[in-house]
């Protein structure tokens, strides 16, 4: 490993082959490079004459920002094969940060396409990049290293987990495309909530979802959210989880209209199991004197003898489809 | 039902000289055979397959276990019924796109453990530490009992370390049919042979490798006529559209051919699985439906029908058991205390556990 001082100019950038990681420079980086420059040599390696290079993208980044013309690198021997210096680029960087799920498979990607073989990959870097060893995860991830580079990024900035990942791979790429104009607009718990309530749909119906967005319950809402309306975000999702809890959505519905029937007296809340796993009622009354406990009781005994609550605990009770 | 498919066989070197390791061998003989030093070999090997769970259950693997006998650990905040589990073999060769043990068991290759002479001191240490009352013990939990049972005939073997012990009694569960080795049995008062039992759209649909309806009944009718008592298990039971035709009519096929007498117990449960098998069954199962129906998440972390129609399932199989007279020998399979409590109405309030035989048979 030599040493050297190297002209900005002389990189060849457009050779990314080692470049797998997906931050981009950040401000603070830039400021230290305008101050004092680049202090940390970056690994750069000769390919077809000219420098390639191997780690220090966001140095290399806050440098040409900063319009330097020099840069201090450490050139690896020329002999070296791709494969070897990819194993120095990941480790270079597998010490410093965990990597989003994007970046581990560009990094799986990376090295299939360097030739390291599958068996190796599966059980030797799949564990070190905390991913189950098995063959079907290196060949989602695989496949999750082709997307378009904002799919991409968003993986990689809302710290997508496997699963949500696994999730989105099963929808076509059409439908990759159009979920995720719509996953945008979501925070990151409602992507996922989003694309399982909508995949799980997709094979219980049979249809695409295509055909699903157009549906009358979902058009309007999801018109709106990818208009940017945050509270219709609100409103799929009810709908969403009407459509794939209809037993349940269908009971708390019931429910919440007969406590409305009921009408408790100030000061009584009423709570129950909303899975309605438990079928008991839970009654909290607050008083500060003797007055406000006898008026509480006494409309809780007035609505009692009009037959409301037995609906109530018929509905709390209910056994069937 | 489908042949027994093993590509490899595997062999732990702590059992390689075991007497028993041989005759297994010879009975796979023309198969590939390695000498390892644990599973992890065999797990190497299984997740480079593109179906590591499929693969799994094509390579069997000769060891011994530390110990065989494990209280059933039912599932927090559920009423148990008091079971024990022999875990003598450990993953099944059959491919039921619900079975937990996908997601249980890790990889875990078709497993044999040779050392099960072990068993009987065990058998002795579990008495002596005076248990009340009878005990049910079975080797179907982590496995299907006779699926390998050409291969261990450790039914045989079961049924002879069992047979005079009044207090313990043994159930061996499978979804397998009438199997040459349950031909040599001789019945014992204390052994119950018991089949799941789903209706035939569910065992086509879910239930890959598995005997047909027809040659489970057929084999418990067979049983039956040996002199073995029976029992059945309705576990997982799968609600669609025409469940109910469906499941009768299978309760109605018991009972054309199995005596009401004969019949042991029959359990019930509804379908539910922990999280981690949601996106590995529909990985390994695109095709099945089972996975898009309605869930609740339930206290302890499972996925479950709703309440409302666990106990509605429970109460209308209960009455196509009570059309025959047989409502006394049901008994739910991993319910909470709420759904026992309608369930027959026949639970002490409060009570957290059980066993067989159940207070309504009593």
């Amino acid at each position: 490993m030599v040493y050297k001082i190297i002209r900005l100019t002389d990189l060849n950038l457009e050779d990314n082959r080692f470049h797998f990681t997906l931050n981009p420079s950040d401000r603070r980086l830039l400021r230290s490079v305008s101050e004092i420059g680049v202090m940390q040599p970056v690994i750069v390696i000769l390919r077809q004459n000219r420098p390639v290079l191997i780690d220090g993208w966001r140095r290399v980044e806050a440098a040409r920002s900063c319009g330097l013309e020099q840069l201090p690198v450490l050139e690896i021997a020329e002999k070296t094969d791709d494969l070897a210096v990819f194993l120095l680029a990941f480790f270079e960087n597998y010490g410093q940060r965990p990597f989003s799920l994007a970046e581990k498979s560009l990094a799986i990607r990376k090295f299939h396409d360097f030739e390291l073989h599958p068996a190796e990959i599966i059980g030797r870097i799949l564990p070190l990049l905390e991913l189950p060893p098995e063959r079907w995860m290196f060949e989602l991830m695989l496949e999750v290293s082709q997307l378009e580079k904002r799919f991409l990024e968003t993986i990689h900035h809302r710290d997508w987990k496997p699963v949500a990942v696994e999730l989105l791979m099963k929808f076509t790429p059409a439908e990759r495309d159009w979920l995720f104009s719509l996953l945008e607009k979501l925070t990151h718990g409602q992507q996922r909530e989003v694309m399982e309530r909508l995949y799980s749909l997709k094979r219980k119906t049979g249809k695409s979802l295509d055909q699903l967005a157009r549906e009358e319950r979902l058009a309007g809402l999801i018109a709106r959210v990818l208009k940017g309306e945050r509270a219709a975000v609100d409103d799929l999702l009810t709908v969403l989880r009407r459509v794939s809890s209809p037993l349940i959505s269908r009971l708390n519905q019931a429910i919440a209209e007969e406590i409305r029937q009921i009408g408790l007296p100030e000061r009584v809340r009423l709570d129950y199991d909303p899975s309605l796993e438990k079928r008991v009622l839970r009654l909290t009354l607050e008083a500060a004197e003797q007055g406000d406990l006898k008026r509480a009781v006494d409309s809780l005994a007035d609505s009692l003898e009009r037959g409301y609550w037995k609906r109530l605990f018929q509905l709390l009770g209910y056994e069937g489809e | 039902m489908v042949e027994l498919r093993i590509k490899k066989v595997w062999v732990d070197r702590k059992v390689e000289a075991d007497d028993f390791t041989r005759q297994l061998l010879d009975r796979l003989a023309g198969r590939p055979v390695e000498v390892v030093d644990s599973a992890e070999p065999v797990r190497e090997t299984v997740r480079l397959s593109s179906d590591p769970v499929g693969e799994s259950k094509q390579h069997l693997f000769i060891t011994a276990q530390p110990s065989f006998i494990r209280p059933c650990p039912c599932t927090p905040g559920c009423l148990g019924c008091g079971y024990w589990t022999i875990d003598l073999d450990l993953n099944c060769p059959f491919d039921c796109s619900y079975c937990i043990l996908q997601d249980y068991l890790g990889l875990q290759p078709l497993t044999v453990a040779v050392n099960r002479e072990q068993l009987r001191g065990e058998l002795e240490e579990f008495i002596r530490q005076g248990r009340s009352g009878l005990i049910r013990l079975g080797t179907g939990e982590l496995a299907d009992s006779l699926a390998l049972d050409g291969l261990t005939q450790n039914s045989a073997f079961l049924m002879d370390i069992f047979r005079g012990r009044e207090k313990l009694w043994l159930e061996l569960k499978s979804k397998s049919g009438w199997t040459q080795s349950l031909r040599l049995l001789a019945p014992a008062e204390n052994v119950v042979l018991a089949w799941s039992l789903n209706p035939q759209v569910v065992i086509d649909y879910e239930e890959k490798g598995t005997a047909s309806l027809e040659e489970r009944l057929q084999a418990a009718a067979e049983a039956v006529r040996q002199g073995h008592r029976v029992g059945f298990h309705f576990d997982p039971i799968i609600h669609y559209q025409g469940w109910r035709e469906d499941y009768a009519q299978v309760v109605e096929s018991i009972f054309r051919r199995i005596p009401l007498e004969a019949i042991a117990w029959v359990s019930l449960g509804s379908l539910r699985f922990p999280p981690g098998l949601l996106s590995l069954a529909r990985r390994r199962f695109p095709e099945s439906q089972i996975y898009e129906h309605e869930f609740i998440r339930s206290a302890e972390g499972k996925y479950r029908y709703p309440r409302p129609l666990r106990q509605w399932l429970y109460k209308e199989m209960a009455g196509m058991f009570a059309e025959f007279g047989a409502e006394g020998r049901l008994y739910l399979c991993m319910e909470s205390v709420e759904v026992w409590q309608e369930f027959l109405d026949k639970i002490k309030r409060g009570r957290r556990n059980f066993a067989f035989p159940f207070p309504w048979q009593c």
